[in-house]
Formats: structure tokens, sequence, C-alpha cells
């Protein structure tokens, strides 16, 4: 089970003897299976606000809950894909893609989901390189495959698809769709990216100064048309209210 | 595949060059008459040395048990470098608590501790294989402490949020993304260990390349130190290539292709 309960949630660092608040007063409830996409501002906290999810931060206040087990290990209900790729130098893409599959015992199981998702993610002929023989995009997809390998409940992704070409993208918008909606997962999305965060999400929230400005629940059945009128018309509000002073 | 072996064939060549210039140079000389027969003997007559003392198996006994001592005493240090640089890396507190003491030991050349061992130790093997250990501990020691104190922070959120407990994080990132450091250390604390033992050899030994020099200078025999140098030299050389042939091996990651920063 995968739901998030958020409640009064704050965080602040400190710069120069300034304390700068990257997350405050955040209130957000996620249901299980639910499809989330975050849009701000570059600074707003959303990096911030994932990391606090998943416990690479410790909240100054309020606090971060997550929703029952699953039959999983416990630290198995949540994961992030970063930013940044932060593959390690030393594995070749397939094992880093089987990072987190070590201790499985079943090598055959394990072959067959790395093969999957190195298929899924056109991968498979750089399978045995490096990642100082890969370009951007590919580290990117690699970082996302071992997310996927390590097949968390709850999947926070952190603009995945940033350092992406437009086909790639698309491609990888349309399977991260299916994964959602044939695998039982929650997943929140961050992006900078207004039409991915509409032709994703169930509900998009539009992040500015750490908490939530704008919220909007896109009830268009998937897949999406992004040529629709109801597409452009939510597109259209939520790109004003991002850039609303 | 053929360009490879071309360029490579041609470092062999450039390699070369200064070796036959010198030994062009140095049979010149001694044609010539430049320099006395006795002090420099000609390139020729060293080797012709060389090869009996090959062949009589005097040369091999002493480079046998000069190299038999290093690689005894660096298979010691590490056995006492790595669990400390290990205990040492991922605890702060140890290192702060280590780091006048060792920074002392550090500054002393090991060589200067010679007489102090051998008044300890004897001049048997545990005096040379003390010398060793004290130059080889420090490359060895300072640089695993190093590649595991400074390990990626980002790399190691990576491991949490795969769900990896601490002990496997230290096995499965630590300990890999320190290795090229680790092996740094290892090479450097090679040359040391060959220098340091050298010169152990030479103020107290019964036998070895050290001891067979300062057995020629008594016998006033420089052709058979011109033997021992050249082994030396070799040796140190052959050793040295040999190790960064392994290295390279061991951490196939490192130095391939240009780094553009991006992963
Ligand atoms: N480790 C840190 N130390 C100090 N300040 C930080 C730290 N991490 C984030 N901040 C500050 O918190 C604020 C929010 O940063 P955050 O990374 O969450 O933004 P973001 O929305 O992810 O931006 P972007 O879209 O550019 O990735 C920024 O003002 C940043 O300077
Ligand atoms: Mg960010």
């Amino acid at each position: 089970m995968g739901g998030i309960e958020i409640h009064a949630l704050g965080k602040q660092f400190q710069i120069n003897n300034r304390l700068i608040p990257a997350v405050c007063n955040f209130e957000l409830q996620v249901s299980e299976r639910e499809f989330v996409t975050i849009v701000g501002k570059s600074g707003c906290g959303k990096t911030t606000l994932l990391r606090l999810i998943c416990g690479l931060e410790n909240a100054d206040q309020g606090y971060v809950r997550l929703a029952g087990h699953n039959g999983k290990a416990f630290d198995q209900r949540v994961s992030i894909v970063f930013q940044e790729p932060r593959l390690m130098p030393w594995l070749t893409v397939r094992q880093n893609m089987a990072f987190s599959l070590l201790k499985e015992n079943d090598h055959q199981k394990v072959d067959r989901t790395v093969n999957f998702f190195l298929n899924m993610l056109g991968l498979t002929p750089f399978q045995d390189a490096y990642p100082r023989q890969i370009s951007g995009g590919m580290a990117q997809r690699t970082a996302l495959g071992r997310t996927l390998c390590f097949d968390p409940d709850i999947i926070l992704m952190d603009e995945p698809f940033g350092a992406l070409d437009a086909f790639t993208r698309h491609n990888l918008q349309q399977e991260l769709v299916d994964i959602f909606l044939s695998q039982n997962k929650t997943i929140i999305f961050v992006t900078h990216d207004v039409n991915e965060a509409v032709l994703l999400g169930q509900r998009v929230l539009v992040m500015d100064k750490g908490s939530i400005r704008r919220e909007l629940a896109i009830d268009i059945p998937y897949p999406r048309d992004a040529l629709s009128k109801d597409f452009y018309n939510l597109r259209e509000e939520i790109l004003r209210s991002v850039l609303k002073p | 595949m053929n360009a490879v072996t071309l360029s490579e064939k041609m470092i062999w060549v450039k390699r070369s060059i200064a070796v036959v210039l010198v030994l062009a140079a140095w049979s010149f000389c001694s044609v010539a008459g430049l320099v006395n027969d006795y002090l420099l003997p000609a390139p020729w007559k060293i080797a012709d040395l060389a090869w009996k003392m090959i062949c009589d198996g005097t040369l091999l006994k002493h480079v046998w048990i000069s190299l038999y001592r290093v690689f005894l005493g660096f298979g010691i240090t590490l056995g006492l470098a790595f669990p400390l640089a290990a205990v040492v890396g991922l605890n702060k507190i140890f290192f702060e608590l280590l780091e006048t003491p060792l920074e002392f030991v550090r500054h002393v050349p090991p060589l200067a501790t010679t007489p102090l061992l051998i008044l300890w130790l004897g001049i048997g093997e545990s005096s040379k294989l003390a010398v060793i250990v004290l130059a080889t501990f420090f490359p060895i020691f300072l640089n695993t402490v190093n590649g595991v104190s400074q390990c990626d922070k980002k790399l190691l959120e990576v491991g949490r949020v795969l769900g990896l407990r601490p002990f496997e994080r230290i096995v499965r990132i630590i300990l890999p993304s320190a290795l090229p450091v680790i092996i740094v250390g290892l090479r450097l604390g090679f040359g040391y260990s060959w220098r340091a033992l050298i010169g152990a050899e030479l103020l107290a030994a019964a036998a070895g390349l050290g001891y067979m020099i300062i057995e020629a200078e008594a016998l006033a025999r420089p052709d058979i130190v011109l033997v021992g140098i050249i082994s030396i030299g070799t040796l140190g050389h052959l050793l040295d290539s040999s190790f960064l042939r392994l290295s390279r091996k061991l951490i196939p990651w490192h130095e391939m292709e240009s780094d553009y920063g991006r992963y």
C-alpha cells in the first residue's frame, strides 16, 4: 500500500547566516495508486520535498507518514529517481540497473527483470558500457531503470526526463503511464514541463516558495491526447498559475 | 586494431631510444679510452659478468632474497594498514585521535630508524621487514583512509534509497569507490618498499641485492656494484609496471575514455 500523508511539513536551510525556507507548511494527502505531478519554478522546494518524503532529510516541522506495508521490506516502500543520474562509475549499465537486486537469489528472475527494463529503456546495446562511456540521456535512463528494478511501492521522480530528447521522452512517458496502470504504483513526479505534468498526472500541484499554490485534478482518461481542447485549457491554466507573481 | 598495435610498437621504440643512446655513449667512452676501465667497465663486460652471475646462481640468490623480503613485508603492511584504515576512515574520532602521532611518524624516513631496529631486532630478517613495513605503511594507510572517508555522499544516498543496510553500503559503495585511490597508495608503497629495503640491506644484511653491493665495495669490485644497481633499477621498473597492469585490470572503469563529468 502506498499512501502518503504530509502534515504541516517545514524545512529550512541556513545559507550565510540566513534561514531559507525550502519547504513550509506543506499539506498533502496522496492516496494509494495515485499519480501526482508537481510543477514549479526553479528553487521553489520540489527536490527538498521529495527528499523529505523518502527520508533523506529530516523535517524541521510537521511530518511525513507512509501508509502500510504490502508485504515488502520496510525500506522498499519508497524510492527516488534523483535529478542527476548518480550511477556507480565502477559498474556497467546492466550492473547499475541490477544494483538493488544483488541480494536476490533467483538469478533468472533478476536477469528477466533487468532485461525487461533494459529493453524498455532502449539500453540493451549499451548494457556493458560504463557510465563514462554513455551519453547524459542514457545515464538518466539507466538511473530510472535502477529504481524500476528495485520496484518500490511509491516512486518519487525528480525531473527524470529532463535530459532526454523529445522522442525518447515521449516513449518513456507512455511507458511510465503503462507501469503506473499495470503495477499498482503511487507516483510523485516533479517536472518543469507543464505539458508533461498534464499528460501524466491525475493531479497537478503548482508549488511556489515551499508550499502548494494551486491544485488541479486532471480527469482525462489515459492515454491522453495532448491536442484535445480540455488538455489545452488545463495546460494554459497551470501555466498562468505558475507564472503569476 | 592495426592502428593500435602500430602505436604500441611506436611507444616501445620511443622508450628504447634513451636506453640505446646511453649504451652507445657508454660504449663510445670505453672504446675511446675516455674512462678508466676499472672504475667504469665497458657495457659488454658488465653484461658478461651479469650473465656469469646469473649462471652460477649468485645474482639470482640475492634477487630472490630481496624480492622475498619485499613481498613478505608488503603483505604484513596490508594486513596492518587495511583494517586500521577502514576503522579510521569510517570513524572521524579515531582519525582525530591518531592524527598527531601519525604525522610525527610519517615525517621520519624509515632508514633513519634502521640503527634502532637493528639494536632491537638484530640484523636478521625482522629488522629488514620492519623497515619495509615502516616505509609502506603510510602511503597505503593514508590513501585508504582518504579513499574511504571521501566517498561521494550522493552515491551513499543512492544506497540508502535502494534499501542497502549500512554494512552493505560500506562493501558495495564505499570500498569500490575508494579502490582507485587505494591502488595508488599500494603502488606508491611498493616503490617505497623496494628502495627502503635496499637501503636496509646496505646497512645490515648477509644477503640480498643491497648486501651484494656493499660486499662488492669491500672487494673493490665496481663491476659487481654496477650489476647490482642495474638489477635494482630493472626489477623496480618491472615490478611497478606489472603492478600498473594489474591495477588496470582491477579498475577497468578508471582512466577509460574521456570524463564529461556527467554521471
Ligand atoms: N543542502 C542545502 N543546503 C542549503 N540550501 C539548500 C539545500 N538544498 C536546497 N537548498 C535551498 O532550498 C531551496 C529549494 O531548493 P530545491 O532544490 O528544493 O529546489 P527545486 O524546486 O528542486 O529547484 P530546481 O527546479 O532548480 O531543481 C533553494 O533556495 C535552495 O537554495
Ligand atoms: Mg530540484
